[in-house]
C-alpha cells in the first residue's frame, strides 16, 4: 500500500486585504492518506475543510509546511498537473463545474487538456459515463438533468482522467434525498469495485460511517482521527462542536445518560436493535 | 417570462442543413453575404433569394417561421428605406404630382434594393444559428480562426469565453427568475410607476445576480483547474468534424450561384 497524500505541519491563511492581520484557517495539520482508503472529513462551517482539501490537488499552496502527493511536492508549478490528474476533485454545486453544453464532451474535457488522442478519449467517457450508470444520457444537455445526475456527470468528468483519488466536497449538499443515494451508491462502488481512494467531506453522519475512517476538525486543527466506531462514541465532543452523530449513536447516549447499560459503539440500526433486544430480553429474565 | 428570450435561437431537428459540417456553413454564408454586397440588380437578388429558398427547403425549417424573426426590424428597416428615398437622386417618380416631387427614381431603387438586401442578409444569418447549435457554431469558429494564432490573436481562450458563456446564460435566467420571484414575495413592484422608478426597481436583481455569477466564476476556474485546464497548448479535441459529401454539394450549389451574380454584374 502507497501513500496518496501526505500532509506535514501544513499552515495556512487566506491572503487579506492590507493593514489587516492575517486570519489563519488551517493549523499544523499532520494528515496521511493511504491508496484505497475511505476517509470522510467532518466539522461545522468555516472550520477550514474546504480550504484543506483545496491543497490536496495544489488548488491553494501551503503558507508553511509541505502537500507531497504521490511522492510529488504539491508546492512545485511543474508538478501539478500530474499531481491533478491522479487527484480529482468534485465540488458542492454540479451547476459550476460543468464546463460544456453536451454530457460527454464535458466528460470529456479533462482529457482534452490532458492532449488525450481521440480514439483512446472516447474510450475512456464510455468509461467513465458507465461507471457512474449514465451512458445513456450522453448527448444530453446537463442543465436539463436532475441535480443526482449532475453530481455524477461531474464525478464522470474526473474518473475519465483516471484518477488513484477523488476528493469530494460536500457533493451531495444540494441534492434531494433521492440524489443524495444515487450519488453515495456511486462514491462506495468507485472505493469498493475500482480501488479508488476517496476523500468525503460532507455534514451528513449516515454518510460518515460508511468510511473506513473519520477525520473531525475544529477551528483550523483535526480533533479526531479514528474509525467511524470510534469516533462517535465521543458523542459529547461532538455535539459541544455542534455537529451531529448518527442516530443510533444518538440512542445510545441517552439510554447511557439514564444510566442504562449499553454499549456506546454501535453504528448501524442492525446493531442497535440487537443490543436493545438483549437489554429487553436480559429484563424478562429477571 | 425571460425563457422567451432566444439568443441566437436553435431549432435541433434532423436536417440536410442541419446535418452540414458547421465550418463549411460558417464559410457559406461568408460567401453568401459577400455575394449579397456584390449584387447590382434585380437579376442577381433573384439568385440570392433562389439560395435561400434551396437552404428553407432543406432544413425542414419553414420560412414563415424565419420572416416572423423580421418583425422586430420591420422600423429600422422602413426607417432607413425612407432616408434612402429622401436623399436619392434621378427624375421625380411622379411628374404631375406637385407634393411628391422629393420620391426620386434613383433614390426608390437604392431603398427598394436595401431593403431587399438586408431581408436576405438576415435571412442567411438566420438559416446559419437555426441549424447549428451555438457550441458548434463557437468550435468551428475556433477551428476557421485558427491561422490567425500566427498573429497572437487569442483564438483559444476567445472561444472558450464564448462557450462558458453560453453554457451559463440558461443557468444565469434561471437565476434572474428565482431573484425576481423572490424580490416579488418581499413586494418588490416592477410593473408601474414611470421608467426611472422601474429602473430602480431592479437594482435588488441585478447586485444579486452579480454577486452570484463572481461567486459561480471563483468556484468554475477551481472546477478547471482541477480538471489539469491550462490554456490552449497542447489540447486535443473530443469532437471531430469531417466534410461529408452533403459539404460538398453545398459547397457546389454556393460557388455556382457566387459565379451567376459575378457574371451578372459583369454584363
Ligand atoms: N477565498 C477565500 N478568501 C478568504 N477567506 C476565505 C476564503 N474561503 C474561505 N475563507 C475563510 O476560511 C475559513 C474556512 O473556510 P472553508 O471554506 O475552508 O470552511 P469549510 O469547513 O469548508 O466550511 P463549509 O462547511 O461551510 O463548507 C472561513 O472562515 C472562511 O470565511
Ligand atoms: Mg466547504
Amino acid at each position: 500500500m502507497s501513500t496518496i497524500i501526505e500532509v506535514s505541519n501544513l499552515s495556512f491563511s487566506y491572503p487579506t486585504e492590507e493593514g489587516k492581520a492575517a486570519h489563519r484557517v488551517l493549523h499544523d495539520i499532520d494528515l496521511k492518506i493511504e491508496e484505497g482508503e475511505f476517509v470522510a472529513i467532518l466539522g461545522h462551517n468555516g472550520c477550514g475543510k474546504s480550504t484543506l482539501a483545496k491543497h490536496f490537488n495544489g488548488i491553494l499552496k501551503a503558507d508553511r509546511g509541505s502537500v507531497h502527493v504521490l511522492g510529488m511536492d504539491a508546492g512545485d508549478e511543474e508538478n501539478l498537473l500530474e499531481i491533478r490528474r491522479n487527484v480529482g476533485m468534485v465540488f458542492q454545486n454540479p451547476d459550476n463545474q460543468i464546463i460544456a453544453t453536451v454530457v460527454d464532451e464535458d466528460v470529456a474535457f479533462a482529457l482534452e487538456n490532458l492532449g488525450i488522442p481521440h480514439d483512446e478519449m472516447a474510450r475512456r467517457v464510455d468509461e467513465a459515463l458507465e461507471l457512474v450508470g449514465l451512458s445513456e444520457y450522453r448527448q444530453r444537455a446537463p442543465h436539463m438533468l436532475s441535480g443526482g445526475q449532475k453530481q455524477r456527470v461531474a464525478i464522470a468528468g474526473i474518473l475519465a482522467m483516471r484518477p488513484k483519488c477523488i476528493i469530494l466536497d460536500e457533493p451531495t449538499a444540494m441534492l434531494d434525498p433521492k440524489g443524495r443515494k444515487e450519488v453515495m451508491k456511486t462514491i462506495l462502488r468507485l472505493n469498493r469495485e475500482e480501488h479508488i481512494t476517496v476523500v468525503l467531506i460532507t455534514h451528513y453522519m449516515d454518510e460518515a460511517v460508511q468510511a473506513d475512517r473519520v477525520i473531525v476538525m475544529a477551528e483550523g486543527e483535526m480533533i479526531l482521527d479514528d474509525t467511524p466506531r470510534e469516533v462517535f462514541q465521543n458523542v459529547g465532543l461532538l455535539h459541544s462542536l455542534s455537529l451531529d452523530v448518527p442516530q443510533t449513536a444518538e440512542l445510545m447516549f441517552a439510554l447511557r445518560q439514564e444510566d442504562i447499560k449499553v454499549p456506546i459503539s454501535v453504528l448501524n440500526v442492525d446493531e442497535c436493535v440487537a443490543e436493545i433486544e438483549k437489554l429487553l430480553g436480559g429484563g424478562e429474565n429477571d | 417570462m425571460l425563457k422567451d428570450i432566444t439568443l441566437g435561437q436553435y431549432f435541433p431537428v434532423k436536417s440536410f442543413m442541419h446535418a452540414l459540417d458547421p465550418r463549411m456553413k460558417l464559410l457559406l454564408t461568408l460567401l453568401y453575404v459577400v455575394a449579397l454586397f456584390l449584387v447590382s440588380d434585380f437579376w442577381g437578388f433573384l439568385v440570392a433569394a433562389f439560395l435561400i429558398g434551396l437552404v428553407a427547403s432543406f432544413s425542414k425549417i419553414s420560412l414563415k417561421v424565419v420572416f416572423r424573426g423580421l418583425k422586430p426590424l420591420v422600423f429600422i428597416i422602413m426607417f432607413t428605406a425612407f432616408f434612402n428615398v429622401l436623399y436619392g437622386g434621378g427624375e421625380p417618380l411622379f411628374p404631375q404630382i406637385e407634393w411628391l416631387s422629393w420620391i426620386k427614381t434613383d433614390g426608390v431603387k437604392n431603398a427598394a434594393f436595401m431593403i431587399i438586401r438586408i431581408i436576405l442578409l438576415i435571412l442567411g444569418t438566420s438559416y446559419l444559428t437555426y441549424t447549428t447549435s451555438p457550441v458548434m457554431l463557437t468550435d468551428a469558429l475556433e477551428r476557421l480562426m485558427r491561422p490567425l494564432k500566427i498573429f497572437r490573436f487569442p483564438v483559444h481562450e476567445l472561444a472558450m469565453m464564448m462557450t462558458i458563456a453560453l453554457r451559463f446564460i440558461p443557468t444565469l435566467i434561471d437565476e434572474t427568475d428565482k431573484i425576481i420571484n423572490a424580490q416579488k414575495a418581499r413586494g418588490a413592484d416592477f410593473e408601474t410607476g414611470n421608467i426611472i422608478r422601474r429602473a430602480k426597481a431592479l437594482i435588488p436583481i441585478l447586485i444579486p445576480l452579480l454577486v452570484s455569477a463572481f461567486h459561480r466564476a471563483e468556484e468554475l476556474a477551481d472546477a478547471m483547474e482541477c480538471r489539469c485546464y491550462h490554456g490552449g497548448a497542447g489540447r486535443t479535441r473530443y469532437k471531430i468534424y469531417s466534410l461529408g459529401w452533403r459539404d460538398w454539394v453545398a459547397l457546389g450549389a454556393m460557388v455556382l450561384s457566387f459565379a451567376a451574380i459575378i457574371m451578372l454584374r459583369i454584363y
